[in-house]
């Protein structure tokens, strides 16, 4: 018995187990409406903290948001209109949602454009950024976690101390690190700009990504090798050894299945942390995405601006989240039974 | 009891057994890295910020040990200087959050009703906002500096200890020797400050250790994309961010130096992170 | 070929440490059953493990361990894997941890016969339904397409005999089959064992800790004991006439029910606790209700000794949790001493006074006590707070009680984990008793124990009972147990009381179904059980 099993059997004193497998299974409907529901409240809450959190600033808010420009009466005049400053605060917040939820994300005084026209720009960089990052990501850790896991002694020291490594390497001191070797020194890759598109956009990411998905790679890998090893421990894969299957057979039916629930449950942290730190590697190769824009607006304390992309990430982490969330059930069905839960 | 889980057990995991090789090496680096900066005033050869144009992108000499930036300043002196603002950042983060989550997660833990589930859905939410996220907003909101972001992070880092502390509550709690400390009379304060909450400070410690490295690193990310710490005050962060110029010319050092020691100090934190997290599983198994 | 298993002399041991077995040799001929029993650490899974050529990795091997004239130690993998298809299989001890939990009972089931037997994926099934009928599992169909956590222990652990015995092996592994199930489930699937051993004439090595098991199931026995057979022959021999030291301790120490050794249950003195119409229920998060314990009722006088027996789920550790206050009751009335229970959690004065009245130790001494802190402070903690002691007379006071439990002096700086079951148990006992109790709860406080040790701390139990003027609660799953501490008994099954009175009446002469069931369930040897069939 594992500590963890122990805790679990320890949870419920003096229950009945035997009595919980005839309770009727509850059907998977409920299940996913019960997550959507928790998606919808978390998403509300985390709406309030980003409105509100203005409100934690002192002082006049118009002023508030027109730092940096010159108060003109007319200017005020037209902040405290735009924002709906002279209502209640629950009737800003409202008005916020609802045009949130229209499509109406506000105005960037510093574009003077409405911020979904500014933020969907300047999306689809990102996005390919992102994406391309999740690629190695998924790739090179996968396979670095398997490789270490299976190879007990030299090759898992090595991956562990080089994992380590990886995993120390903030984004920004990898995105140097690369232009001074792929760039400055080798000349392999550009420093600079998104390219035109297909192949020339990707040979224009290839360095920003990497440098995005270094650490992750580092976390994917160690998740991957410890979920595997704790799975090797099990005494199911014992068994199945002990069957007769081949090693191939146990490690992918038995071991690699089994230690995938872990690994999904970091990719809500996983996609959040990229769109985060894509602010630092679009500054960093000049890509004009939307992390690049985040940074340039807190700069020039566009705030309406700040307030999207802040929501647009939330959004992204929980949603992902969610899917995460639906997903396990398929991959260990204890969870949806509500017997395992993590 | 299966063979797997039965072997370690043979195997004599002394209890205050000396730290691996590596963790020495990570302690000493860390040491240094601290005590060099915390006495750069007086070890540092050179003023930071002493600029000296007629001596502009120096190699490491006698003179200058590990050479100059683009405006002919002293980077051992400004890497010094700069640990101070760099690690000062992390130490307040790292304090605040453990404190607070280990409260919180004491709070949590214990409470069986409403109260721990209410708990609970707040640290969730709150793992819905990255550190970094969270920071640029409060720079958002409060402009830029080490202030704003400082305060947003310790409330970010909250719940990774909250969770950790509130799961390990929950553990505990169930255990026969906390119910036996029930049954025996303990008054619950005695029990949950005087006999679980030390029980917990292996674990949590660990988890801490590791999140000054993510705070260190996510700090330096801010000065070096001007968010940060503002000029003249400098960090490791900022001093990258100063020598991209003189890097697309083909100067590495004046850029390389500050990666490795962030780099180094981040290496550092997470093996004796691990370290500790290793030897409590071991303990526990 | 008559030898189908050969051990001679395997050493298995990791560098520079002293060997986990030494020069074991054992046998196992076709068609017989053969038993290894051993305690924890003897080295009795390691044992069997080799014989599919497994083996814990870095560890280092001599001798020879050959199944059918294949040598496990030096044979290839290929061999190896044919070896573990066709000709030997191994049950595990906890089926619940053995069947991966995230595939079908199906996919268990017919993984290696469409993998490597050629079979189509209906014509393994059709196979593995037809052997799960076998060993007597009903709506076989319905379950190919079930997970493990939807069956019970005893459906899995045959699930688990299903998939041994697919491909006819002629060699079954037993690695404690039954440890993780309860008693009447056990005597079930040790009945299937024999009948699946005898019909198939297959041979068995069946391990176990339980002497009464093997003598029920095995013609011959090798005792194991620290990586070394100590003692072996036939069973019946090595049972009732052994020759060495520690088979005699260990025959001894196996509990068995003795109904003449009791004495005469005390004349009733007043009552120390009461019991009426107690209930507890939970509410799950789903909405269902569990009854965990139902309408009991009972009377324990002073000076009393009453045992609670029951399987798991029979809610005799939600009792025993009652009558301490960790948990409150759902409705009923539990009377202390003349004190009523109140229907609410008690305040920390009253636990403090409760404190004074009960006390309890619990089953697993690896989690009973606080691990940072040195066992002679946790006891003198203890006197600290009920005896009102200063620091330096309770150290006096927690010296002195350690001592009478069998702790001595140089333990008392101790942490737990630098100390054995037994004695962890021994110290749980002087935590509890420095509290000055007068009724004593033990929560299968010997159930995790090794059989040896078992004896020694029920030997140490009775002891304290006549020095302290204790009344006793034990709970347990074991009726021998019961039967040599407390002459009173009650018989608990899903929640309910089915039976209660002198612990030698309900043994000798059971009046309820699952009474008779539960005593009828307990393993008898093969020379005493009256001839199976014909």
């Amino acid at each position: 018995m594992t500590a963890t099993e122990q805790v679990q059997a320890t949870v419920m004193p003096g229950g009945p187990t035997h009595k919980r497998a005839k309770r009727p299974a509850v059907g998977p409907a409920v299940y996913i409406v019960k997550k959507l529901l928790a998606l919808a409240l978390t998403l509300f809450v985390a709406s309030l903290a980003v409105f509100f959190s203005r409100f934690l600033v002192p002082g006049d808010p118009a002023r508030f948001l027109l730092r940096g420009r010159s108060p003109k009466p007319e200017a005020l005049e037209e902040i405290t209109r735009q924002f709906g400053l002279d209502k209640p605060a629950w009737e800003q917040y409202l008005n916020w949602l609802g045009g949130i939820l229209h499509g109406d994300w506000g105005r960037s005084l510093t574009y003077r454009q409405d911020v979904s026209d500014v933020l969907l720009g300047r999306l689809p960089t990102t996005l390919q950024l992102v994406a391309l990052a999740a690629v190695f990501i998924t790739i090179l850790g996968l396979f670095a976690g398997i490789v270490a896991s299976l190879n007990k002694g030299f090759g898992d020291r090595f991956i562990l101390i080089t994992l380590t490594a990886a995993g120390a390497v903030p984004p920004f001191v990898a995105a140097i690190a690369l232009v001074a070797l792929f760039s400055v020194g080798l000349g392999w890759f550009p420093s600079f700009g998104s390219g035109d598109g297909g192949l020339d956009r990707i040979w224009h990411l290839t360095l920003p990504a990497l440098a995005l998905g270094i650490t992750y790679i580092a976390m994917v890998a160690r998740v991957t090798r410890s979920s595997m090893n704790e799975q090797l421990l099990r005494e199911h894969v014992e068994v199945a050894t002990s069957r007769g299957l081949t090693r191939g057979s146990v490690v992918a039916r038995h071991v690699l299945r089994n230690a995938l629930g872990p690994i999904l449950t970091v990719s809500g942290v996983l996609v959040a942390g990229l769109l985060v730190s894509s602010a630092i590697i679009e500054r960093t190769f000049g890509l004009s995405g939307i992390g690049q824009l985040l940074v340039q607006s807190i700069d020039r304390l566009d705030f309406a601006v700040v307030q999207a992309i802040v929501m647009v990430v939330v959004a992204a982490f929980v949603v992902v989240n969610t899917v995460v969330d639906l997903v396990q059930p398929l991959i260990d069905p204890r969870i949806a039974a509500g017997t395992e839960s993590r | 009891m299966t063979l797997a889980i039965q072997l370690p057990q043979t195997g004599l995991r002394r209890y205050g057994s000396l730290l691996s090789p590596m963790a020495w090496g990570a302690l000493a680096v860390a040491a240094a890295v601290v005590l060099l900066s915390l006495f750069a005033p007086v070890l540092a050869p050179y003023d930071p910020d002493y600029v000296d144009l007629n001596n502009v992108l120096a190699g490491p000499s006698g003179q200058h040990l590990l050479g100059t930036d683009a405006l002919g300043r002293d980077l051992l002196s400004r890497l010094m200087h700069g640990g101070r603002t760099s690690l000062l950042g992390p130490t307040i983060v790292v304090i605040g959050s453990t404190v607070l989550g280990l409260l919180l997660g004491l709070v949590a833990g214990w409470s069986e009703g409403w109260l721990g589930k209410v708990l609970g859905r707040v640290f969730d939410l709150l793992f819905a906002f990255p550190a970094l996220l969270m920071a640029m907003l409060a720079i958002a909101l409060f402009g830029k500096g080490l202030f704003a972001p400082i305060l947003a992070m310790t409330i970010a880092y909250v719940p990774y200890v909250a969770r950790l502390a509130q799961s390990l509550v929950v553990a505990e709690r169930s255990r026969p020797y906390v119910q036996a400390y029930r049954v025996l009379g303990f008054r619950t304060p005695w029990v949950v400050l005087g006999r679980v909450l030390p029980n917990l400070i292996p674990t949590v410690g660990a988890q801490s250790t590791l999140n000054f490295g993510y705070v260190l690193a996510d700090l330096a990310a801010l000065s070096f994309i001007g968010l940060g710490v503002q000029p003249p005050t400098s960090d490791w962060g900022a001093m990258i961010e100063e020598s991209r110029g003189a890097l697309l010319g083909g100067y590495i050092l004046p850029a390389f130096w500050p990666a490795l020691v962030v780099v180094m100090v981040v290496v550092a934190v997470n093996v004796i992170g691990e370290e500790l997290s290793d030897r409590i599983g071991g303990k526990l198994s | 070929m008559s030898q189908l298993l050969q051990i001679e002399n395997f050493t298995l041991g990791f560098p520079g440490r002293p060997p986990l077995l030494d020069s074991v040799s054992l046998q196992v001929d076709d068609g017989e059953a053969v038993a290894l029993v051993g305690e924890s650490g003897s080295g009795k899974s390691l044992t069997t493990r080799a014989a599919l050529g497994l083996f814990p990795g870095g560890s280092e091997f001599s001798g020879t361990v050959s199944v059918q004239g294949l040598d496990t130690l030096t044979a290839g993998k290929q061999r190896l894997m044919e070896l573990r298809r066709g000709h030997a299989s191994m049950i595990f001890q906890d089926p619940r941890a053995g069947i991966n939990p995230v595939r079908t009972v199906g996919d268990f089931l017919t993984e290696t016969l469409v993998r490597f037997d050629g079979l189509t994926r209906s014509e393994a099934t059709e196979r593995a339904v037809k052997q799960l009928e076998q060993v007597g599992l009903r709506r076989a169909k319905e379950l190919m397409d079930q997970h493990p956590h939807q069956l019970s222990g005893g459906m899995l652990q045959r699930v688990m005999i299903a998939a041994a015995l697919l491909n006819s092996p002629d060699l079954l592994l037993c690695d404690e089959p039954t440890t993780a199930l309860d008693v009447t489930t056990q005597a079930g699937i040790v009945r299937l064992l024999r009948e699946e051993q005898q019909s198939r004439g297959m041979g068995m090595l069946f391990i176990t800790h339980d002497l009464n098991l093997a003598a029920s199931l095995c013609e011959r026995v090798y005792v194991l004991r620290r990586g070394e057979v100590v003692e072996h022959g036939p069973t019946r021999t090595v049972f009732l006439t052994p020759q060495q030291d520690y088979t005699r301790q260990l025959v001894e120490a196996t509990p068995v029910i003795e109904v003449g050794g009791l004495g005469a249950p005390v004349a009733a003195g007043s009552p120390l606790l009461q019991v009426s119409g107690l209930t507890k229920t939970y509410q799950l998060p789903r909405g269902d209700v569990i009854t965990a314990l139902d309408d009991a009722g009972f009377s324990l006088p002073e000076g009393g000794s009453l045992g609670v027996v029951g399987e798991s789920g029979s809610g005799k550790s939600t009792l025993a949790r009652l009558v301490v206050a960790l948990e409150t009751a759902t409705s009923g009335e539990l009377t202390l001493r003349g004190v009523p229970r109140p229907h609410r959690p008690l305040r920390a004065s009253e636990r403090k006074v409760l404190a004074k009245e009960v006390q309890i130790v619990f089953q697993d001494p690896y989690l009973s006590l606080d691990p940072r802190i040195p066992v002679g402070n946790a006891v003198a903690d203890v006197f600290r707070l009920h005896q009102k002691q200063g620091r330096k007379e309770a150290k006096d006071s927690a010296r002195d009680l350690l001592a009478r439990v069998g702790i001595g002096p140089e333990r008392f700086d101790a942490r737990p984990r630098a100390l054995s079951g037994g004695q962890r148990q021994r110290v749980a006992l002087a935590k509890a008793l420095a509290a000055r109790p007068r009724l004593l709860v033990l929560d299968e406080a010997t159930s995790a124990l090794d059989v040896s040790v078992q004896a020694q701390v029920l030997d140490l139990v009775e002891e304290l009972r006549d020095q302290f003027g204790l009344t006793i609660l034990f709970v347990t799953h074991d009726l021998a147990v019961v039967s040599r501490i407390c002459s009173e008994l009650i018989v608990m099954h899903q929640g309910r009381i089915v039976e209660q009175g002198p612990t030698a009446r309900i043994l000798e002469d059971p009046g309820d179904d699952y009474t008779r069931n539960l005593i009828a369930s307990r393993p008898r040897p093969l020379w005493d059980a009256e001839p199976v069939t014909a």
